[in-house]
């Protein structure tokens, strides 16, 4: 094809309107898209560790999280249900996560037991200052796979689902 | 002075001789001010009862010249269509009035916005009954759409020359359930926070970007000020604009790709009109491009009873010059516009009525600590939800509800039957109605038949509806 003025322009025009696309969706992209500061949390300071007794679950409100004893391990885990992002209570009479929207059950260490999560309760990261213990509420671990049972107890006594 | 006021009146006098029989008699101080110049500068014709006035009334007003001037005799009918496109317009017109209402009182900030809500029902006249209205029209838009869709697909209305005027209409649907996804969130209630928590979830499981695009819809890990805001931008700029500019199109496409199958016909044309056959062969297909005389186009008086219109020089398959009887057509003004009026204050009628009668749901305020129980999505959604509940997410969540919608998008380019009537495209009509009755049932035991823990309880015994 020979380049023709005609051609030319017609090409420009459509290579700067390309052009001009792309920017404007790479800008918006960056405009839109939530920084990494602003979204993720801190290290929190949550006590002493012998706080908290095993067969128990202490939710820590700043965190949006659950520190559960599971016999002696503890774990940090995110309130959020793996599943569709309700929050998960901690049902005292079974000792078990149970997730009021779909009803998926897990297991105190967070470990899925039953319902449609796709996996364990995602967890924070535990290190330990001295006797004080700390969660990182930055970084997220997805929670375990289904059929890991390593802390896997029964049920205390009746499930809290229906209950209101 | 006087020559100019001379001019004037010459200019009236020419116009008035245009129909010198029928040109109101100017009796009396009203029909004096309708005659004045002031008058006629602002109404550009009187209105006349003849057919010329007729097809001035629509031809050359800027409101109404969306419509034809004349449409085809059986568009009257209500079986016809429904009306469902044009109530879906009413609605959305409902929806733009209220809310522009409700924007006066509302701030989208997760301090405010809960007090506003609470404001808006106890200390502002009509308050609560404005934001009833709203919500009643969004959810009845949604209906009277997806109801619209099924309508059109039923009639066979999708088929050539319409295929891009249903796309139009499947992007105008996804619109209206972004419309009332955003709007859900607004008043910052356990309700709206655990649904939309619940809804930008689904987005999750898109694979390789979910997380990047959750965040990115939501501005960040979890339902917060920015969401609030990107939600309320959402829906009173940004989808109103996308949802005009289209509603538009959308409506231009009706008038230009013909206004509805001929029963028993195929869906080639438009307004059950025969093809000019120029080539003369006889197969009604038009092989050369149309062209007609300058007489043809100007004399509508022609000798026989049939008219013929030029509506372009394009390319052979868009032509569509219809022959057609002159008695198959009727004026828009009166005998459509009254009808749409009728209708359209029974929509108004219908919405009132219930914002008299069903007062819009306002739960405690928005506490990401607390989950209610059940945490339902918005209605549309639940069958998703449902989906969820049971199959792998990322099959029930996202491969399911796109490959339908693509499949609904590339719908008229991929049946190839040219049938509009039932008897002759039973395939199409079987499969469609079983994907519609299956979301259907999905949404009907989502809405109705989960309680906490997604338990199945049925409403005779406790009722979990959220609306």
């Amino acid at each position: 094809m020979s380049m023709t003025r005609r051609n030319l322009l017609r090409t420009g025009w459509k290579i700067g309107t390309g052009f001009l696309t792309a920017i404007a969706g790479w800008t918006s992209w960056e405009l839109l898209r939530p920084l990494a500061a602003t979204s993720a949390g801190g290290k929190i300071k949550l006590g002493n560790s012998a706080n908290f007794k095993p067969g128990t679950a202490t939710y820590v409100r700043e965190g949006r999280l659950w520190v559960a004893n599971a016999s002696g391990n503890l774990f940090a885990l995110s309130q959020k249900c793996p599943h569709l992002g309700c929050r998960i209570p901690f049902c005292e009479s079974s000792g078990r996560f149970e997730c009021p929207c779909h009803g998926s059950v897990f297991d105190i260490g967070g470990e899925w037991i039953q319902g449609p999560s796709p996996r364990g309760m995602d967890r924070h990261p535990l290190t330990l200052d001295g006797d004080t213990l700390v969660v990182d509420t930055a970084k997220r671990i997805d929670g375990p796979d289904h059929g890991a049972a390593e802390h896997l107890t029964p049920a205390k006594g009746p499930s809290c689902a229906g209950k209101g | 002075m006087s020559e100019r006021h001379s001019t004037a009146r010459g200019a009236l006098a020419e116009r008035d001789a245009l129909e010198p029989d029928v040109y109101p008699v100017t009796q009396g101080r009203l029909a004096r001010v309708r005659g004045s110049e002031l008058w006629r500068s602002v109404f550009r014709h009187p209105s006349l009862d003849t057919p010329r006035g007729r097809a001035l009334q629509s031809f050359s007003n800027v409101f109404l010249h969306i419509y034809p001037v004349k449409v085809p005799a059986r568009v009257l009918r209500f079986r016809y269509s429904w009306r469902l496109g044009y109530i879906a317009t009413v609605l959305f017109a409902i929806l733009v009035t209220t809310g522009v209402y409700l924007m006066f009182f509302y701030t989208p900030s997760v301090s405010s916005a809960y007090g506003d809500m609470q404001q808006l029902r106890t200390g502002v006249g009509f308050g609560q009954l404005v934001r009833n209205v709203h919500r009643w029209s969004a959810h009845l838009m949604v209906i009277v759409v997806i109801v619209h869709m099924a309508r059109v697909f039923y009639a066979g209305a999708y088929k050539r020359p319409r295929q891009f005027n249903w796309v139009l209409g499947l992007a105008l649907l996804a619109i209206t359930l972004g419309f009332s996804f955003t709007g859900y969130l607004l008043p910052w209630d356990q309700l709206s926070y655990w649904a939309v928590t619940v809804g930008t979830n689904l987005v999750s499981y898109v694979p390789l970007l979910g997380k990047v695009l959750r965040d990115v819809l939501i501005g960040g890990e979890q339902i917060g000020q920015t969401t609030l805001l990107r939600f309320y931008a959402l829906h009173v700029a940004v989808l109103p604009v996308a949802l005009a500019m289209l509603l538009m199109v959308h409506i231009w496409r009706v008038r230009k790709d013909g206004f509805a199958v001929r029963r028993g016909g195929t869906g080639a044309f438009a307004e059950g009109a025969s093809v000019v056959d120029v080539a003369g062969d006889g197969d009604g297909d038009g092989d050369e491009p149309v062209v007609l005389s300058p007489d043809a186009t100007t004399d509508a008086s022609t000798t026989d009873d049939r008219r013929v219109r030029l509506l372009g020089v394009v390319e052979r398959e868009s032509v569509t010059a219809p022959e057609r009887l002159t008695d198959d057509t009727v004026f828009t003004w009166p005998h459509l516009l009254v009808r749409h009026v009728v209708v359209g204050l029974g929509v108004c009628a219908t919405a009132l009525a219930l914002g008299v009668a069903f007062a819009a749901p306002l739960r405690g305020i928005a506490n990401p600590a607390e989950t209610p129980e059940p945490a339902k999505a918005p209605w549309y959604f639940v069958g998703l939800q449902e989906l969820l509940s049971r199959y792998d997410p990322l099959v029930a969540g996202i491969l399911l509800p796109t490959g339908a919608f693509v499949a609904l998008l590339a719908l008229p380019y991929l049946d190839r039957n040219p049938a509009t009537e039932a008897r002759n495209r039973r395939v199409a009509i079987v499969i469609f109605t079983i994907v519609l009755a299956v979301a259907l049932v999905l949404t009907v035991i989502g809405v109705f038949f989960r309680g906490p823990g997604w338990k199945f309880i049925p409403p005779w015994h406790h009722s979990y509806v959220e609306l």
